[in-house]
């Protein structure tokens, strides 16, 4: 088992920065293919009239989620390797829901404004001005607010080690809202489309 | 420099569309699910080879905190946020750091996409009942909230949500299920601006 | 206008495999388990081609350039562990190793008191997938043999005088005592162990830098 490879020292340093260009060349294309360069298509989502966020997104987390346990189940991957980013609980509810507000007042997330402004939108780029002023104003008064920011450390924790339940139970449970999110998902569009219709 | 307005109905009635929200110009937009295996694969390739997971908003971060280096290098380099950025780069360099490649390379792969399936195009995204001056004050506004947002739950929809997701880590899945609720929630106040 | 298109042959494939693959995964762990496969093949590869061991001069000699990037591990009783260690040492029972935070891209020295139980901690970690794992020859008690209490013999060249010089020094650094004379002094003379932190200023390597992995 030699994987990850950039933990076994495989390569370097300088070299990692290459694999960082083509992993983020797949990522931009991949996200450009889905139509998520545009500001309309992922907005759609908070309106019920396209899902493809939820789609996208669920698809890649299961892919991924299966993929990583997979490979480390057969001993091709340390899983245990794979950096896993501390939770610190109370912050990260707060920035996920000053996230959601900003999502659907922006139009982008950081990523896939860059895919904007790759494809020429000047809202995309505008975001982008907003996102480093709300950078500077988070580092201007970080500071004072370092104690929150660290606050609720629960280090890096899992969903099955936090509530004491076998790992494949998870995925599985991720799976069945995924698979039942697709399901539901043309009858919601269909049904909130059709509202819409009616309203314009 | 065409602006893109109207979510007109009958616009979406195109061959091969297979979603509501179709693209305007150049070929269609692929088939969500596969583009989320095509993600997914992306991700696990990132995890197989580098030991981590994506992200977007860290190269942001590490501009930002270069940009307050060069205008005010002590202030900069006496608080400890942005001093973890100047100092993650290699050799010192802030910009050399792997999510600033990343996201050099998102730039590229979005660009190639699009010209590929010929969607580039100057435009400015916005529903039929906001003006562009008005779409442009609530992006730049969307970007301050999630500037504020992502620093606050170290990361955003690319590295949190997605790696994080991927890797069933709790403050992951906490952050995705509160960015949802914000934005249902806030949707309705900022409709105009979209439908 | 147009929606979404109904689930086709094809989603119904992938959700089918998608479930399947979820619910066999049930059982499994995908960190480090307690249920390994071996290639006995290869470990006894690996212990004919004695890459399995460092010896205690080897120690010795990373310790003293501040070479502390390898884990090592001291495997016997918190009593003995507390009476004396080798400098930066972590105790760990035979019985906790298989569940103590190692990372499996580290290097790995465990030493005992003789080998017995370092040669099956050895075997333990392999087994879970371990490969810079390595046994310190002779255990503990090579430590103080070779290393905290170098001997002389009366009948010595001028070869191994120098050498036991280079000796003086490194038992010096880790707070031991040299010996001179022949067989019979070294029972009279009593062997003092070192202080636990050894006066000695064991440098402090510089630490990897953290690099920042999050987003």
């Amino acid at each position: 088992m030699m994987a990850p490879f950039f933990k076994y020292d495989l390569f370097g340093d300088e070299f990692s920065l290459i694999v960082a260009v083509l992993i983020g060349f797949a990522f931009g294309f991949f996200l450009e293919r889905a139509g998520f360069g545009s500001a309309r298509k992922l907005t759609a989502q908070f309106y019920l009239t396209d899902l493809a966020v939820f789609k996208v997104m669920f698809t890649a987390i299961v892919t991924a989620m299966l993929g990583a346990f997979y490979l480390s189940w057969m001993g091709f991957l340390d899983l245990s390797l794979v950096y896993l980013s501390t939770t610190y609980l109370a912050p990260q509810l707060l920035g996920g829901v000053l996230l959601g507000f900003g999502f659907v007042v922006g139009g982008y997330c950081p990523g896939t404004s860059v895919v904007g402004m790759a494809t020429g939108r000047v809202d995309a780029l505008v975001y982008g001005a907003g996102l480093i002023a709300g950078i500077f104003a988070f580092g201007e008064a970080y500071p004072y607010m370092e104690g929150f920011v660290y606050s609720t450390d629960m280090g890096a924790i899992t969903l099955p080690q936090l509530f004491g339940v076998p790992y494949g139970l998870v995925m599985l449970v991720i799976v069945l809202i995924a698979l039942l999110g697709f399901w539901a998902a043309p009858s919601i569009e269909r049904y909130f489309g059709n509202r819409l219709t009616e309203e314009v | 420099m065409t602006v893109a307005t109207d979510f007109a109905p009958s616009e979406s009635l195109r061959e091969g569309a297979t979603s509501a929200i179709e693209s305007r110009r150049g070929s269609p937009f692929m088939n969500p699910y596969l583009a989320g295996i095509g993600l997914g694969l992306v991700l696990l390739a990132a995890f197989f080879i580098m030991g981590r997971g994506l992200g977007a908003s860290g190269a942001f971060s590490s501009a930002t905190a270069l940009a307050v280096e060069k205008v005010a290098p002590e202030h900069a380099r006496a608080n400890d946020f942005y001093l973890g950025y100047l100092e993650s780069g290699l050799d010192g360099h802030a910009m050399k750091s792997w999510l600033v490649f990343e996201v050099l390379g998102v730039l590229m792969g979005g660009f190639f996409s699009g010209a590929l399936a010929g969607r580039l195009s100057p435009t400015v995204d916005k529903g039929p009942r906001i003006s562009i001056r008005g779409r442009l004050a609530f992006a730049f506004a969307g970007g301050l909230l999630m500037g504020v947002g992502a620093k606050f739950a170290r990361g955003c929809t690319s590295g949190q949500a997605l790696s994080g997701g991927a890797l069933l880590n709790v403050g992951s899945w906490a952050f995705m299920i509160m960015v949802f609720a914000g934005a249902y929630a806030m949707a309705f106040f900022v409709r105009r601006q979209w439908i | 206008m147009s929606q979404s298109r109904p689930p086709s042959k094809w989603n119904w494939i992938l959700a089918a495999v998608a479930l399947v693959l979820a619910a066999v995964s049930v059982g499994g762990d995908p960190y480090r388990g307690h249920v390994v496969t071996l290639n006995t093949k290869e470990l006894g590869m690996i212990v004919d081609a004695e890459v399995d061991h460092v010896t205690a001069e080897e120690l010795a000699d990373r310790l003293i350039q501040g070479q502390t990037a390898q884990r090592i591990l001291d495997l016997r009783e918190p009593i003995a562990y507390a009476e004396y260690h080798i400098p930066t040492a972590e105790n760990v029972v035979l019985g906790d190793l298989v569940d103590y935070p190692l990372y499996r891209n580290e290097q790995i020295v465990l030493y005992s008191g003789g080998g017995i139980h370092s040669a099956q901690a050895w075997f333990l970690l392999r087994a879970q997938g371990f490969q810079g794992v390595y046994m310190l020859l002779g255990g503990l008690d090579a430590w103080k043999d070779e290393v905290l209490f170098p001997s002389l013999p009366t009948e010595a060249g001028p070869e191994e005088i120098a050498e036991f010089e280079r000796l003086v020094q490194v038992s010096q650094f880790f707070g031991g005592s040299p010996r001179h004379g022949s067989g019979e002094e070294f029972v009279a003379t009593p062997m003092q162990m070192p202080t636990v932190e050894p006066a000695s200023q064991v440098p402090v390597a510089k630490k990897k830098k953290k690099r920042k992995e999050g987003c």
